[in-house]
């Protein structure tokens, strides 16, 4: 910058953003031009702010919700603005719920199918205990049975049917006097 | 309204509970075995009941590996067992509460099948008949260097073929129970 110059280069810089948005008054916005035109430094400086505000142009614009729009107006104008409750979309929400209905159910047969697991394999050692049982109870009968059978069979058919018949029908036989004698 | 439902809940399941317990002592065959009061239970070495639900489902389960075992308990009601060691006890107490017990089956219409007495050793085995039918059968055996036994047996029986199932059974093997159930 040029020392006898009255506008300065920090004046320049100072005065590049409201030129650009055309708020500067026609006579410092000639000198800003004049100053620009004998200054390469400021000119690129003002090159560089152009080129900047083209850029931020360029990007797209996002929109503002209107009721975003009304809280912030009425908080301007000092009044308390309570946020309403959050509101999820209808199709969100019916998702949501058959999530959370899938889980339970999944994990509700899960749990189901695992009871009944454990209460078959608890069934099944109840059912093989209670035959191994009911084969004591009938094996104690049977020998008991059997023993009982052949005690009547030895001790009181034998003894005293049998031998006692036998003795008697040879006895008899003997007392016949033309027969031949038999031998039972 | 609530209350009337659980008070109706609970009255139906006390019925049923009732009548289930109702069905099995007002069969003909069935012996209290614990109003005897033949063996203290706590020094019992086997104690075996088995009933309902239980029986049916042994029979169903030994249906396709014992088919004659399994007809067996098909027709059954009920089997019941206490074996009781006689090692160290007052067997003389036991020996009159075996011959109370015979005298109790007889005053109630039980048919003696056999009595057998031998060499301090005795076994009675009654029938419980309605016509040509058996309802129970109960066996009270008492032999003084070893043990004393009850068994009451509920159901359709035919004391032939029990006695036939129990001896294709292996006793010293049945003798090894990994432990003996309670009443349910």
């Amino acid at each position: 910058m040029r020392p006898n110059d009255e506008f300065s280069c920090a004046d320049a810089i100072d005065f590049l953003e409201p030129y650009l948005d055309g708020d500067l008054p026609t006579g410092q916005a000639d000198r800003l031009r004049e100053h620009l035109g004998s200054c390469a430094a400021c000119a690129a400086e003002l090159a560089l702010a152009e080129r900047i505000q083209r850029e931020l142009r360029s990007l797209p614009q996002p929109d503002c919700p209107p009721e975003v729009i009304e809280r912030v107006v009425r908080a301007g104008r000092g009044e308390v603005v309570p946020f309403p409750g959050r509101k999820q979309p209808l199709r969100w929400r019916i998702a949501a719920a058959a999530a959370v209905m899938a889980l339970t159910l999944g994990g509700g047969s899960l749990f189901v199918h695992l009871q009944n697991q454990r209460l078959q394999s608890q069934r099944e050692q109840q059912v093989a205990q209670a035959t191994q049982e009911a084969r004591f109870a009938l094996a104690y009968l049977g020998r008991a049975t059997h023993k009982v059978g052949l005690d009547v069979r030895d001790e009181v058919l034998q003894k005293r049917l049998v031998i006692p018949t036998t003795r008697s029908v040879s006895r008899s036989l003997s007392d016949l006097p033309d027969e031949p004698r038999k031998e039972f | 309204m609530r209350k009337p439902i659980v008070l109706l809940t609970a009255l139906l399941f006390f019925a049923a509970a009732g009548a289930r317990a109702q069905k099995l002592e007002s069969q003909p065959g069935y012996v209290p075995i614990e109003e005897l009061g033949l063996f203290p239970a706590d020094k019992l070495s086997v104690e075996i009941n088995i009933d309902g639900p239980l029986l049916r489902m042994v029979a169903e389960a030994t249906k396709r590996e014992d088919p004659g075992f399994s007809a067996v308990l098909a027709g059954l009601k009920s089997i019941k067992v206490q074996v009781f060691p006689l090692k160290g006890v007052d067997a003389d107490v036991i020996k009159t509460r075996i011959g109370r017990s015979a005298h109790w089956l007889e005053d109630r219409g039980w048919v003696s099948m056999l009595k057998v007495r031998d060499q301090g050793e005795e076994t009675y085995i009654y029938l419980k008949q309605a016509g040509d039918r058996i309802d129970g059968l109960t066996l009270l055996s008492f032999n003084p260097k070893d043990e004393a036994v009850v068994i009451n047996i509920v159901g359709r029986i035919d004391p032939a073929q029990i006695g036939r199932i129990g001896q294709s059974l292996n006793l010293p093997q049945l003798k090894k129970l990994p432990a003996t159930r309670k009443p349910e």
